[in-house]
């Protein structure tokens, strides 16, 4: 569905990338390593738009995305839960969710796409009509996951779900991905728990230096001898 | 004219130099109007002596506000503007509603006017062209000085500044003094001249108004706009006057304001300095050999080894998150030590509290036996601690040779101005890159702006270098050229803190690592040992709860 | 010092809240640019000046009834936000340079304004000058009413806006994550041109109300702007509600400060005001 060709990206100070290709077949669950700074979230705000990439070709279902304006990018099928949330602050649950739901198309069921999250995120349910600043940070985590899901992608983008929660509401996160993996969608998880992200993922990419350096099925990236080298250093035994 | 000369030139000081926009010109140039007006027509003193005394309100009255406002750091940009307009209507309010003034004005038709020359008319030419030349030759010398790089290194970046050792409060307020005691001046003659004062036509928007367009235009970033400013401004509203055309030309300014502002936001002058020459190869720097080394400093030291830095139970919370939560470090002098850690584990703020960002919530920062905690953060750089940020932050409107310039003044060195800029090429040399001195930061790719970076940590001859990720972004070729550069760095003796996520080069550097995983050290020794450990591999790659 | 009467003081107030109600009117078109699209649009009030003139012309020597006029000058002047918003969004401009340049598009219409109309009084004779009510001891003026119910309507009905359609919410979301808001499909050219409209019109609107209660002088452009800025500070940028009430108590207080000691007091409350608030208040910009 996605597919990711030579992209290069320099984007201010974020960490670059070079040369970087992916795909993403349909309903798909892949996970992106990597140490910090290897350019993972430069790669996903790439795929959502919110970077423009120097070079390389982007497209999904064949149509090619490094031409579109930003606000485009979600009517392909993309949603982006972005590092550290970022909800509107000031604006309502209810309101953040109907953000997500503001294309035409994701608009006219939007009633019932909220009734979905709270189905998921049961704790989201009494906290519609609190300002998204009040809810702690896993609450928050779920109005982020749930804005994207409002806009009924086909392509989710995850960045760093897990960050700053704790373990209990990790394991609840995962949970949460998994069922939305199983109802079909695909899934970039960008994680920072590596044994959990490719413990659920299908495939894997190791980003390094803001190159792929691995690739292949989950449980091959695990036992890759790259992953400890990228993470822990050359281990002179 | 040149009335306007002393005004724009006056206002630029501050406002042009360290981008402080003040909309309240005004007000100084009214105190002085004022106090010359009171001594000379109520009081009868001779018109000379009013003159320190309105320079010397005017500065009072401008420190005191500065001492006030400065403190707040919120009160930058256009609320600074904002609040310097609030003040003059203040003070306009007060003047008019007190024996100051009274109401109907004052009248100086009967002070006599001091004979410096044959005619009154030449008299008020002769002292708006001394104060004219007084003016511009001030805010040349500052411009060229100490004082002046650091008004436009606060101007493109405050808190940069400051962390560089610049001690941005006093020269802030140093500037201001100085801009207002010139308005005062100003504001004396004028109200001879004219000898009819009130505070309507004294405390009014036009003043600041003119004044921030002429200088705009002119060029805020050379001592000589303003006044380039003022002259072209005053001729085209004298020439229209003159041709009864002074709507016309009120039209004609503001499109000239309005082109100059969208078209060169940086004035004439600052236009024509644009087009100085500029380097277009885009060839990465190749460091050159070290230069020669500097006897002084940075020689092989006798307590290698000793501790230089020690933290103890440093806590720093923001909004109940505990970014560091009881941290304990030695740093020993001479060595490097990597900080590492997942996301969010405390690494840069550990770096912002030491060089003074931030003040700690708790704990103790000792520097060389020294206690640093909650103190300003260009005494921690005097004190000999520079940085880099991962974000690289130059100062954008300095040439290289400036930005690195300003911290060889500023930093642990403390150089004069001349010694600093011969310091500056000794350091763009080391990283490669001299041949760009010149330019501005802009012109840099990410690499060199890292280097730049570097040399202007350097420069400060600081005993500990905090390196905040200067490496992400690089490409590996970039990385390696870097980690080089590192290494010779620490042959010199400089001790260095490491925060870095490319293992390759923690490994390759590092003679201990400490590890810091939500806000606390999970482990410290050597890379090798520390990276074996299950607790920090299950840090870094979590543990599968399925 | 003798306190004036209740009644003076009664009256001192409602006139206080009727300017504070203007000051409202014009801040509301400044609070959303600046807080919503960060730019400082000094020409929010020569626009509202060119305004007030036009109606002037319409009414005066065309005999057409003020409040008529809001039909075309509504339009034209959303047209003409835009428009600007248009030219400065072509430059990425910094909040002070959007200030200096706005303000040289005021010295413009200021010299526009003088050159066609000159620089003597003008005011505007209308069927609703003079006329007023009487409730139980006080006044209330025709005029002034008017521009109260506006302000009101108007505040109201942009702050519900806001909260309650898309495009409110949409505006909500860009001021505070463009780029987020943008991957949700949310195009930000678009709605800063719309928002620059609504300011636009906004200013027109003021325009007919200052027309409706004051003598109009190319110069006086500037007699406004420091109290409407004061407002909308102290309301919050890009606040619909904010600027309303606090025009309406920086009104009150000049009224008040006017009947109990001499009018030229009266500016020192809404400056010593925005000071104050300006070196107190944390956080929010």
């Amino acid at each position: 569905m996605l597919e990711v060709r030579g992209l290069c990206v320099r984007y201010g100070a974020a960490p670059a990338l070079w040369n970087v290709s992916l795909t993403i077949g349909d309903g798909e669950l892949v996970s992106l390593v990597g140490p910090n700074g290897a350019g993972k979230t430069t790669l996903v705000n790439a795929i959502a738009g919110v970077h423009k990439p120097a070079s390389g070709q982007m497209t999904i279902d064949g149509r090619d995305l490094m031409a579109l304006p930003a606000h485009r990018f979600c009517e392909s099928g993309i949603a982006l839960v972005p590092e550290g949330r970022r909800l509107f602050a000031r604006m309502s649950v209810r309101e953040n969710l109907e953000i997500g739901a503001y294309r035409v198309a994701a608009r006219i069921e939007r009633e019932a796409a909220i009734e979905g999250v709270c189905a998921l995120f049961p704790a989201v349910r009494d906290k519609l009509d609190h300002p998204a600043a009040s809810l702690s940070g896993g609450q928050q985590q779920m109005v982020a996951i749930g804005r994207a899901l409002m806009a009924k992608p086909r392509l989710l983008l995850l960045d760093e779900p897990s960050l700053g929660l704790s373990p209990l509401m990790v394991h609840a996160m995962f949970g949460a991905i998994r069922d939305v993996h199983a109802a079909g969608t695909a899934v970039l998880l960008v994680e920072q728990n590596v044994a959990m992200a490719l413990d659920i993922a299908d495939r894997a990419y190791l980003l390094e230096e803001g190159r792929i350096v691995a690739k292949g099925a989950a449980s091959d990236v695990r036992d890759h001898p790259d992953l400890r080298r990228a993470y822990l250093g050359a281990t002179e035994q | 004219m040149l009335h306007w000369v002393v005004l724009a030139t006056s206002w630029n000081i501050l406002s042009g130099y360290s981008g402080y926009f003040s909309f309240g010109h005004g007000a100084f140039y009214g105190a002085g109007v004022y106090t010359a007006a009171v001594l000379a027509g109520t009081f009868g003193i001779p018109f000379l002596w009013t003159l320190p005394a309105a320079a010397l309100v005017a500065a009072l009255l401008g420190v005191a506000l500065g001492a006030v406002v400065f403190r707040v750091r919120r009160v930058r940009g256009e609320l600074f503007a904002l609040l310097t307009l609030a003040v003059t209507f203040v003070l306009a309010t007060i003047v008019q509603n007190t024996p100051i003034d009274g109401g109907p004005g004052i009248y100086l038709s009967a002070v006599p006017v001091p004979a410096l020359a044959p005619t009154a008319a030449g008299t008020f030419y002769l002292m708006a062209l001394a104060l004219a030349v007084v003016t511009l030759v001030l805010a040349r010398a500052i411009a060229t000085s100490r004082l002046g790089l650091a008004l436009f290194a606060i101007h493109d970046d405050e808190d940069a500044a400051e962390v560089m050792g610049v001690p941005t409060y006093a020269c802030k307020l140093a500037a201001f003094g100085v801009s207002c005691a010139l308005a005062g001046l100003a504001g004396a003659i004028q109200a001879l001249f004219v000898s009819y004062v009130t505070a309507g036509s004294t405390f009014n928007i036009t003043v600041p108004l003119t004044v921030v367009l002429m200088s705009v235009l002119g060029g805020t970033r050379h001592f000589a706009g303003p006044a380039l400013g003022a002259l072209l401004i005053t001729v085209l509203l004298y020439a229209s006057t003159a041709a009864d055309h002074a709507v016309a030309g009120k039209a004609i300014t503001g499109v000239i304001l309005v082109a100059a502002v969208l078209f060169m936001p940086n004035g004439i002058l600052g236009r024509i300095r644009r087009k100085s020459p500029r380097d277009t190869r885009d060839t990465t720097p190749t460091p050159a050999a070290t230069p020669e080394a500097d006897s002084a400093i940075h020689s092989v030291r006798a307590n290698r080894g000793a501790p230089l830095l020690v933290l103890r139970g440093l806590r720093k919370s923001f909004r109940g998150v505990h970014a560091l939560d009881g941290v304990d470090i030695d740093v020993r002098d001479g060595e490097i030590l990597g900080v590492l850690g997942p996301n969010g584990s405390g690494k840069s703020t550990l770096i912002n509290v030491v060089s003074g960002h931030y003040a700690p919530d708790a704990g103790s920062v000792r520097f060389a036996g020294v206690e640093l905690a909650g103190i300003s953060a260009h005494r921690i750089a005097r004190a000999g601690i520079a940085r880099t940020y991962q974000v690289p932050r130059p100062f954008a409107h300095l040439a290289l040779r400036d930005n690195v310039a300003l911290t060889a003044m500023f930093g642990a060195a403390r150089r004069d101005r001349v010694q600093a800029n011969a310091e500056a090429q000794r350091w763009l040399a080391f990283t490669g890159l001299s041949a760009r001195s010149a330019m501005l930061p802009g012109a840099l790719n990410l690499h060199q702006t890292k280097f730049l970076e570097l040399a202007r940590a350097l420069a400060a001859k600081p005993r500990l270098l905090l390196l905040d990720e200067v490496l992400s972004g690089l490409t590996p070729a970039e990385i390696d050229d870097a980690v080089a550069l590192i290494a010779r760095i620490r042959e010199r003796g400089t001790t260095i803190v490491l925060v870095e996520h490319v293992m390759r080069v923690v490994t390759a550097l590092s003679d201990r690592v400490v590890v810091l995983d939500q806000g606390r050290v999970l482990a410290e020794g050597f890379v090798s040992e520390v990276m074996a450990r299950d607790d920090v591999a299950e840090a870094y790659l979590g543990v599968a709860h399925a | 010092m003798t306190l004036p009467s209740a009644t003076l003081l009664a009256q001192s107030a409602l006139s206080g809240i009727f300017i504070g109600s203007l000051y409202g009117l014009l801040g509301l078109g400044l609070s959303l640019s600046w807080g919503l699209l960060h730019v400082i649009n000094l020409a929010h009030f020569a626009f509202a000046f060119l305004a007030a003139y036009l109606c002037y012309q319409l009414a005066s020597v065309g005999g057409v009834d003020p409040l008529l006029t809001l039909v075309l000058i509504v339009p034209l002047f959303a047209a003409l936000g835009i428009a600007v918003q248009w030219l400065l969004a072509r430059f990425s401009l910094s909040p002070l340079n959007s200030l200096l340049a706005t303000f040289g598009l005021t010295a413009i219409v200021e010299a526009g304004i003088q050159g066609y109309w000159t620089a003597d009084f003008r005011k505007l004779e209308s069927v609703y000058a003079g006329e007023k009510l009487r409730i139980g001891g006080l006044f209330v003026p025709i005029p002034e009413l008017i521009t109260l119910a506006l302000a009101v309507a108007l505040s109201f009905g942009i702050y519900a806006a806001m909260r309650h359609t898309r495009l409110g919410r949409a505006l909500r979301a860009l001021a505070e994550d463009a780029p987020i808001a943008a991957a949700f499909g949310i195009n930000a050219q678009a709605h800063a041109l719309a928002i620059a409209g609504v300011s636009g019109a906004l200013a027109g609107i003021a325009g007919v109300c200052l027309a409706l209660s004051f003598t109009l002088t190319p110069s006086s452009i500037y007699a406004w702007v420091g109290v409407v800025f004061a407002a909308v500070m102290l309301g919050g940028l890009g606040s619909a509600l904010g600027p309303l009430f606090a025009g309406a108590a920086i009104g009150v207080s000049e009224a008040v400060t006017m009947a109990v000691a001499s009018p030229s007091w009266a500016p020192i409350v809404s400056f010593t005001l925005l000071i104050a608030l300006l070196l107190l208040r944390p956080g929010r910009t």
